[in-house]
């Protein structure tokens, strides 16, 4: 054991100091943080200033529309210009100033007999506002014309046109709570890829360092005072505290940042609205433990068998694989948490973490799931470590050809 | 006292290939042991015998009078013939931490690096990443590692392997220093002429097999004086005389092999009637050609 935590001290020492540390821990949550910013900013990213005009030959309607958009594209700082009733050499001249980029829209409501047709022009196919929310203001401009014909206040007007905002409520321990559905799981998201990223990176990153040790003959050196047993655990137990620590370390900086004042003048709410509890953040350690060790073990035995780091390309698929199922399967764990094959799915040692954790920020999953989970996963890394490491002890000492199967089958029975 | 090693008729086999059949050795505290053969020899399957990489198939392996015990690693030094060491890290690291492994504290780890360092002229290195440095270096920092835990037996396989020969014979020098403080140390190589000037005692191994084992001398002693080596100027009609039965000539230079119960001395009068000699010595025969020698017997039974 003395041998094995010794080990471990240096794996963990070497791997603190080094840049590659540093850079991920800095920046994998930068990229996750971009990925999911971007989706939320390019609206209101998209571009400077908008400048479009409204055109049509019903000048109250065009006036409704400005209306309507402004009220609208509050967010995208735009400037709506009306031109009605137009002739038709002008709304010809409307093309070449959206061409030469004076104009970066122009929409055009032609008001026929009983029908309105409507068109919208600008340089690219995409939309700031979406083609939806232009509908819905054409739609509510008409309302609204047709309502002062019929000699509604604006008062009366807006009342009617308030749109409807729909609240969410999810039970949770038997009281029904607000929640943002597209918030709440937000969080699960950011969760679940983490942890992906983190039990791949450093399950890919156990195989590497035990081929590294390969080529470069430490083995020899290590095993003529360590046993195989303790060199692998040693390894397992420094890479694991890594990993670990880097979570720690974004956790801390998301509690900060969730703290800092900035977050509150952004006014995103506690981080209990985005489904990160107490609980799920230690269920998110816990199935990161679990699913490093069940994977790193995998990889430390599967990574003796080849001599070359590239080769293990070849088996990392069998790591990323059955957590991409997890991934892929998202949006239907989320929407049915507690379907059997979702249920059997989380219990499956394999894909628990990914599974268990989508699945616990759409409902309190059972205890006894919860802990049934824990159980199968104990069991089934004492499994895999058996098997790894009689593979590793045999497969560290072996060069050149790859092993076969039954030759590693053969190597199990060694003593 | 008993053996520092003892293989009792050992054997081991990979796959269906035989690398050590039926090996007995003993080294004796004090001893420079060389175990010789060509590549492939199983020169390096036995030595990893010795260190528990590997188990015998067959037969026992006894460190210090007692049978094989991962406890008795502890007084091994062991210096594999590929050179293992952790590339990225600091080479003071790398050798405190070799050092814990064998038991050390890091404080006791750290001095003697220090020393061992600044007696193999190395520690302006010590600061550097391994991998920053020559093989030499490389193979300085492998030797120090091998030593740190001041081992009751030390295995070299290859040791001098790739080095150059100011450092070689730094590196000797030192392992004959440590043969005379009581260590046995034990080292492989295909180099003949290394383990004759190194080696007190000797096995030599061919497809796995001893062929050839004991002191230096005794083993050398079997062979009989029947190699003489003149170094002249003038006539070489000499060369035709009875006595040598093959030689080979070089510019002043000859290596002659006299006939079975030849007489030297006849020889060396008719050389000095037809040219001057310089040197006129009845050698015995070097260890390589006694190996060549008995491998080619080998390989003929």
């Amino acid at each position: 054991m003395h041998e094995a935590l010794l080990i471990a001290r240096r794996e963990y020492v070497e791997r603190i100091r080094s840049r590659a540390f540093r850079i991920s821990t800095v920046l994998i949550p930068l990229a996750f943080a971009f990925i999911f910013g971007i989706g939320a900013l390019s609206g209101k990213l998209a571009g400077g200033p908008k400048h479009i005009v409204v055109a049509s030959n019903d000048a109250v309607l065009a006036e409704s529309e400005r209306a309507e958009l402004m009220g609208v594209g509050k967010g995208a700082r735009l400037s709506v210009d009306v031109r009605a009733p137009i002739t038709e050499p002008e709304l010809a001249t409307l093309n070449a100033d959206v061409e030469s980029k004076r104009l970066d829209a122009y929409l055009w409501l032609e008001v026929r007999p009983r029908q309105l047709e409507a068109t919208y022009t600008s340089r690219g196919s995409a939309d700031f506002l979406g083609k939806d929310r232009m509908q819905d203001s054409i739609g509510h401009a008409l309302v609204r014309e047709e309502l002062m014909k019929r000699g509604a206040t604006s008062e009366e007007i807006k009342d009617l046109l308030t749109d409807v905002e729909l609240k969410t409520l999810k039970v949770s321990n038997g009281k029904a709570v607000t929640a943002d559905a597209s918030k709440g799981f937000l969080g699960a998201y950011l969760m679940t890829f983490m942890l992906y990223f983190a039990v791949v990176f450093y399950g890919v990153n156990v195989a590497h360092s035990v081929v590294s040790e390969k080529t470069s003959r430490v083995f020899e050196v290590l095993l003529a005072s360590v046993r195989p047993e303790s060199l692998m655990l040693g390894k397992l137990l420094g890479v694991g505290a890594v990993g670990l620590t880097q979570i720690a370390v974004w956790i801390l900086f998301i509690l900060l940042l969730s703290s800092s004042a900035l977050w509150t003048t952004l006014g995103l709410g506690g981080l209990a609205a985005y489904g990160i509890t107490p609980l799920r953040l230690i269920f998110f350690v816990l199935y990161f433990l679990l699913g490093f060790f069940f994977y790193s073990s995998l990889s430390t035995g599967l990574g003796a068998t080849v001599s070359q780091e590239s080769e293990v390309q070849q088996f990392s698929m069998l790591i990323v694989l059955p957590q991409v199922i997890g991934l892929m399967l998202t949006v239907y764990i989320l929407s049915n948490p507690a379907a059997w094959p979702v249920v059997l799915l989380s219990l499956f040692p394999p894909c628990t973490p990914i599974v268990m954790c989508l699945r616990m920020a759409a409902m309190p999953v059972p205890a006894w799931q919860l802990a049934l989970s824990l159980v199968l996963m104990v069991l089934s890394i004492y499994g895999m470590a058996l098997v790894a490491s009689r593979i590793y002890r045999v497969g560290i000492l072996m060069y050149g050809k790859r092993p076969t199967l039954p030759e590693m089958l053969r190597w199990l029975r060694y003593s | 006292m008993p053996p520092v090693v003892e293989l009792d008729h050992v054997s081991k086999a990979y796959e269906q290939k035989a690398a050590v059949r039926d090996l007995n050795l003993r080294i004796e505290p004090g001893t420079m042991f060389g175990l010789l053969g060509p590549n492939g020899a199983g020169k390096t399957s036995s030595i990893r015998m010795m260190v528990g990489i590997t188990i015998p198939d067959s037969g026992a392996v006894s460190l210090f009078g007692r049978p094989f015990a991962r406890e008795s690693l502890k007084k091994v030094g062991y210096l594999p013939e590929e050179r293992g060491l952790y590339r990225k890290m600091k080479v003071m690291d790398q050798l405190v931490f070799m050092g814990q492994l064998h038991g050390l504290t890091a404080e006791v780890a750290g001095k003697r690096s220090r020393a061992w360092c600044e007696r193999l002229k190395i520690l302006d290195a010590a600061q550097n990443k391994t991998e920053e440095l020559s093989k030499g270096m490389q193979q300085k920092i492998q030797f120090i590692v091998t030593l740190l835990h001041e081992p009751e037996l030390i295995i070299m396989d290859e040791p001098f392997a790739g080095l150059d020969p100011v450092n070689a014979t730094l590196l000797q020098e030192t392992l004959v220093d440590l043969k005379k403080s009581g260590r046995a140390i034990l080292f492989s190589t295909h180099r003949m002429d290394q383990a004759e000037k190194l080696c007190d005692e000797i096995c030599l191994m061919h497809r796995g097999e001893a062929v050839l084992g004991g002191r230096m001398r005794e083993v050398k002693s079997r062979y009989k004086r029947n190699r003489v080596v003149i170094d002249f100027e003038g006539e070489d009609g000499f060369l035709s005389h009875e006595a040598i039965a093959g030689y080979r000539q070089y510019p002043g230079h000859v290596e002659i092999t006299l006939k079975e119960h030849a007489d030297a001395q006849a020889l060396l009068r008719a050389a000095e009637g037809q040219a001057r000699i310089y040197r006129f010595e009845l050698v015995e025969p070097s260890l390589e050609e006694i190996f060549i020698q008995t491998v080619g017997e080998k390989v003929d039974a």
